[in-house]
């Protein structure tokens, strides 16, 4: 048939293979970062987290980052520092 | 240009199925579309001189190119004729530009839109209103080259209302949010040689915004006068809560007075980043700040915005009327997000 021919404007966004680390077995005698978000008492979420980690999970340590903003990814010192000082961390929207 | 087009292609009965059809795949803003034929896709690519498979941009955000081809598409759903499209490739390059940053203002519960700001030579040619009912409905060029910028993040970067535009309220400069400056009658300098363009260069700036905040002085005569009354309003609206950035509108007759007193742009912002300063103690008693007040926040004074060029002055909107507006930018601060400038280039040159 005569018909009428339209164009997809749509796109399938690029596949990327997304590799998780794998989980430890247990918290225990790790090192936690924690990535604070700015939002306001996300610290104090996190502060609590973190309390929670060491008295009930048995972490030995936890350090804290701030990110520029709520909005971008935690900035290239953070990963740095976290790769070389951390073992898990705990990052979310704290709003 | 012989360069095959890859999009994916659906043949429907007529033209009233097309529409339909584009609404049932879920391409449009809620407005009907035009349906993007091949022809009408190929003469918005010759118009800009851009190739289909020209990678526009990349959003890193969202692992998304945005090819010249599918730009084209959507410029055409939206209802741009081909010499849009120069236009709608300028301001999508800004959204990918780092400064713009993306992820935050596209899907922020803040519900900012794309404003766009268009300079130069193009602005008059094209017919981009820059008077009466400013930021209204009436003009082609106004309407569908943002629209045509609103449907490539939906379509083409993955922006979708309740998915990755998460706005809580947003407005109605999501379907398209457009302006040109007022250059003919303008007595200042043009945003975008501002910006480090040639007058003769014609360039697009790109905010991420809240609606346009109107404001009324009927009273004043002199440039003070008019600019306290928006001092009075914009340091108490509704989100200072770390706008990067602000446009202030100033239309024909707050242009004038405020020009007749001889204050250049740089005097106005100067002013303006001055008398917006709000004591840290009001933010704290207005509880859009965390903390009890202490002595020291009587008289720590906080500005809404970095720097007095933090406030972007546009001459524009209709010549009579004691009305003019002030636009907050998008919340997140500098590092989230800031305007974004670029030039609107003719590739076929």
């Amino acid at each position: 048939m005569a018909g009428f021919e339209i164009l997809d404007p749509t796109v399938e966004p690029r596949k990327q293979p997304l590799t998780y680390v794998p989980r430890p077995d247990s918290l225990k005698g790790k090192r936690i970062g924690l990535i604070e978000n700015t939002k306001f008492n996300s610290d104090n979420l996190l502060v609590r987290i973190g309390e929670i980690l060491k008295n009930e999970y048995g972490v030995a340590e936890c350090k804290m980052w701030r990110k520029h903003n709520s909005s971008v990814p935690a900035h290239e010192e953070i990963i740095e520092e976290a790769r070389r000082g951390v073992d898990c961390i705990v990052a979310g929207i704290g709003d | 240009m012989t360069t095959q087009l890859t999009s994916k292609r659906y043949v429907v009965e007529d033209l009233s199925h097309a529409i339909e059809f584009c609404y049932q795949q879920g391409w449009t803003d809620g407005l009907p579309v035009v349906p993007p034929t091949e022809q009408a896709v190929r003469a918005m690519l010759d118009a800009a001189g851009l190739e289909p498979d020209k990678e526009v941009c990349f959003i890193t955000n969202r692992q998304v190119a945005v090819s010249a081809e599918k730009i084209a598409v959507n410029a055409v759903m939206a209802g741009c004729l081909p010499e849009h499209m120069p236009v709608v490739v300028a301001a999508v390059e800004a959204l990918a530009d780092p400064k713009w940053g993306y992820h935050g203002p596209a899907a922020s519960t803040g519900g900012a839109a794309v404003l766009m700001i268009v300079n130069g030579p193009i602005a008059g040619r094209l017919g981009f209103n820059s008077g009466d009912n400013l930021f209204g409905p009436g003009w082609r060029s106004n309407a569908t080259t943002g629209r045509a910028v609103r449907l490539v993040m939906r379509n083409v970067i993955g922006t979708m209302p309740g998915a990755l535009d998460r706005g809580t309220v947003g407005h109605p400069g999501k379907y398209s949010y457009v302006i040109a400056e007022n250059e003919a009658e303008s007595p200042w300098t043009p945003l975008h040689v501002q910006r480090g363009f040639k007058a003769e260069q014609s360039a697009v700036t790109v905010l991420a915004a809240e609606g346009p905040h109107q404001f009324y002085n009927q009273l004043s005569s002199t440039a003070k006068g008019v600019l306290t009354s928006l001092c009075d309003d914009m340091k108490h609206h509704g989100s200072t809560n770390g706008q990067p950035q602000y446009v202030v509108v100033l239309a024909g007759e707050h242009m004038r007075t405020i020009a007749n007193d001889g204050w250049s742009k740089a005097d106005i912002q100067k002013f303006v980043y001055e008398n917006t300063q709000n004591p840290v103690a009001h933010i704290k008693r207005v509880e859009r700040l965390a903390g009890t007040v202490t002595p020291q926040d009587e008289t720590t004074m906080r500005p809404l915005v970095a720097s007095s060029e933090d406030v972007l002055v546009v001459a524009a909107g209709g010549r009579a009327g004691a009305f003019s507006c002030y636009i907050p930018g998008w919340a997140g601060g500098k590092k989230s997000s800031q305007s974004v400038t670029k030039l609107i280039q003719d590739r076929r040159i």
